[in-house]
């Protein structure tokens, strides 16, 4: 195991009790059915819905829709979800079913298959979540563009305080930047054949909640941020020398104004003396 | 102005008088000849008569080599505007048992199978990459291309079950016995499973649509249920064409023809001069291997119970193995199912003498139980039977040079093309590079021939 698989399973840590989490198994699912609270990155929980179907299709009963509104649990939707995307997202998968809401998720299979689809199902909540975080911090950073766009051509002084605020959306700007680039692979996984349950179920997820395309698509906004923030850092330290330039001028003449002063008085004295 | 005949209206001649539309540079008139009343080939997607829904009938579906080169297909599709849908299916049915992954397969047949295929696997990728794969059948493609038979190949396998899985899985797509395959045809269709190499995809409301719009776009006169029956030498350095037409048989010359037609169709075909039918038997003697297809498409009184998976296709291992199309799944909001079983090599040449009626009960045996459908709920059958409609080069044998194959008989008689799916993959892609290359000859020629004047 890889020091980030690690990493990755030790934030998938589990409080599996469903007391301490104050979720309870929907009623109308079988016995065998059990919950997880995860956390994904970025430090979001994640509960998970487990519901074994042996011997039994994954479909019998209406199990499928009753974890199905499990998982879209009025207020734990977005408000918006993303352009293609109707959540919650339920993926039928070769005799299991898997559902996904960007806070709750659902496993319904039989028992073989329960493990590598939690997984999958897992990396794939986390990953989703990373990527709505800095969608989100994208987003804020997009709509602030509006007015500092002008500081990128012109720095406007109007006291410290709006060098220091330009320079921290800057920073923010290189961090979510920094996390597409971190998440990229993760994103763009090449398809794995021959496949593995696992592989498949994670293909449909990015496929149907188009995370390759959002992954580019806020990319390419943080690299126009981006752009607008550094021109205007670079505004700014142009600004800050023009001043610094501006009170070496004013010292160099006050400095020729005195010589000028001091070679009048002593002209004027040695014209005295004689 | 030059005068261009275009035998065969199916793909590979429209195709061709699109490319050649497009390179002119001076003016052209060219005339396409089509047996039939309706232009499109084996790309065919009529309607059923007891419901408004639709079937394919050939081609269903298209190669995606976008991620791998450059794709002349996928961009003509995407220029006409062509709304297109994935198609994706790794379900093979073996004994009735479903195995669409690993894990299925390691249920099935334990540990030692699953290394088996991985091995298996790791070899066909060490053998031909993407790259070589997507160069396959071009003059680039040089002689790295495996040689040899397939069915040596998948004998050389140590588990037995691999084996069956393995051509059960390809079986349809090869429409040839492994005998008669060679390894690099085999190889291609295992590894065109592997999204890395290719990726299916249609044409959303059916493939007919990307014929409906290159008949738009032509300038060229449609000259349809007009049969070619002899090409000759006509005055000065024409040759000669006999036609025959609702207006009865004639005659006419041409600078340049291009024979856009498959192997059983250019074998029926009567060439007048001696050398010029020397140099198409050897032609045929090369290319003509025919291969065989069966269709069968069943209309269901609602969306057939299958486990409702995104596939578009899975593959079965009856009629020693073929592959079932989930053709209504294709369309999320269908009120009606269509299930079509697409059969090739020996099962399809042998059957072709079933009737319909036996067919069809034939093919609902197949579906295993998850899928099992009553009979009571089939409203309609279609069978199209294309028995040596395709055509494929045998295990061992080495592909032309692309002039050699585009031009058989260039010394005597410059003037004469051919275009076929049969010089590449026998696929829509294949036909349309030959197209292309075709064309590219012909307008470089005729460019040539302004100058000279
Ligand atoms: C069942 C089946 C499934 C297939 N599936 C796929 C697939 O999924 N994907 C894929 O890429 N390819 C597929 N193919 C292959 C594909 O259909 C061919 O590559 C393509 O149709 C070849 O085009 P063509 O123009 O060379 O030949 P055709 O499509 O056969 O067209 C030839 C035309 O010439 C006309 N003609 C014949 N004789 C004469 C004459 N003497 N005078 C005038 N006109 C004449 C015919 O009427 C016909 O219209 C499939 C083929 C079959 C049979």
């Amino acid at each position: 195991m890889t020091a980030k698989d690690q990493d990755a399973t030790a934030r998938h840590d589990v409080d599996a009790d469903s007391g301490a989490t104050g979720l309870a198994v929907p009623g109308g699912l079988p016995t065998t059915a059990g919950l997880r609270r995860v956390m994904v990155p970025p430090g979001r929980a994640f509960d998970l819905l487990i519901v074994p179907t042996e011997g039994e299709p994954a479909d019998s009963g209406d199990w499928i829709e009753r974890a199905r509104l499990w998982t879209a649990a009025p207020g734990l939707l977005p408000k918006q979800p993303a352009a293609h995307t109707a959540v919650p997202v339920l993926i039928p998968l070769y005799g299991c079913h898997v559902i996904w809401a960007p806070a709750r998720g659902a496993v319904l299979g039989p028992t073989g298959r329960l493990d590598q689809l939690q997984v999958s199902l897992l990396e794939f909540a986390g990953c989703e979540a990373d990527l709505a975080d800095l969608e989100l911090r994208c987003n804020r950073l997009l709509a602030a563009t509006e007015g500092d766009a002008a500081a990128a051509f012109e720095f406007d002084e109007r006291g410290p305080d709006r060098r220091a605020e330009l320079a921290s959306r800057f920073q923010e700007a290189v961090a979510v930047r920094r996390g597409l680039a971190a998440l990229g692979p993760a994103v763009h996984v090449p398809p794995v054949h021959p496949p593995t349950l696992a592989s498949q179920l994670a293909e449909r997820l990015r496929d149907r909640t188009r995370l390759p395309e959002r992954h580019e698509l806020v990319t390419d906004r943080a690299d126009f941020v981006l752009q607008i923030y550094e021109a205007c850092g670079q505004r700014a330290s142009e600004a800050a020398i023009a001043r610094r330039q501006m009170g070496l001028e004013w010292a160099i003449i006050v400095i020729l104004v005195a010589q000028l002063a001091l070679m009048i008085v002593e002209l004027l004295a040695s014209r005295n003396s004689t | 102005m030059p005068q261009i005949a275009i035998v065969g209206g199916g793909p590979g001649g429209l195709f061709t008088a699109w490319h050649l539309e497009q390179l002119a540079t001076a003016p052209i008139e060219i005339t396409i000849f089509e047996a039939t009343d309706r232009v499109g080939g084996k790309v065919i997607t009529p309607r059923f008569t007891a419901a408004p829904v639709h079937y394919e009938a050939g081609a269903a579906e298209l190669y995606d080599y976008s991620p791998v080169g450059d794709d002349p297909l996928r961009e003509l599709v995407e220029s006409f505007g062509l709304p297109t849908v994935a198609l994706g299916g790794s379900r093979v049915y073996v004994g009735g048992r479903a195995i669409a992954n690993l894990d299925d397969l390691r249920d099935a047949y334990g540990d030692r199978a699953c290394r088996d295929l991985g091995n298996f696997d790791t070899w066909a990728r060490s053998v031909m990459t993407p790259r070589e794969f997507f160069a396959s059948g071009s003059d680039h493609a040089g002689s790295a291309e495996p040689s040899g038979r397939f069915d040596t190949t998948l004998a050389a396998l140590p588990s037995r079950e691999i084996r069956h899985y393995l051509e059960t899985m390809i079986h349809s797509d090869l429409a040839t016995p492994p005998a008669a395959t060679s390894v690099a045809y085999g190889l291609q269709n295992y590894l065109m499973n592997d999204p890395a190499y290719m990726r299916l995809y249609c044409i959303a409301g059916g493939n007919e649509q990307l014929i409906d719009a290159l008949v738009a776009r032509l300038a060229a006169t449609m000259r349809r249920s007009t049969v070619v029956e002899q090409v000759g030498e006509g005055s000065a350095d024409q040759l000669r064409l006999t036609l025959l037409g609702h207006e009865g048989r004639r005659e006419a010359d041409f600078d340049i023809v291009v024979l856009a037609l498959p192997m059983d169709a250019l074998g029926r075909l009567a060439f007048a001069s001696g050398s010029l039918a020397a140099a198409m038997q050897r032609h045929l003697a090369h290319h003509d291997h025919p291969a065989h297809y069966l269709r069968i498409t069943l209309l269901l009184d609602g969306p057939p119970h299958t486990p409702t998976d995104d596939d578009g296709y899975l593959m079965l291992d009856a009629f020693g193995g073929c592959c079932l199309y989930l053709e209504s799944a294709r369309e999320p909001e269908a009120r009606h199912g269509v299930l079509g079983w697409l059969l090739g090599g020996a099962a399809a040449e042998s059957m072709a003498a079933w009737s319909d009626a036996d067919l069809v009960t034939a093919a609902l045996a197949t579906l295993p139980d998850p899928l099992a459908v009553d009979p009571e709920r089939v409203l309609e059958a279609r069978v199209h039977r294309w028995t040596g409609a395709v055509s494929s080069l045998p295990g061992g044998w080495q592909p032309l040079s692309q002039d050699q194959r585009h031009r058989p008989a260039a010394k005597t008689h410059p003037g004469l093309f051919v275009v076929g799916d049969y010089l590449y993959d026998s696929t829509l892609n294949g036909v349309l590079d030959s197209a292309e290359h075709v064309a590219g000859c012909v307008a470089a020629e005729l460019t040539d021939h302004a100058r000279e004047i």
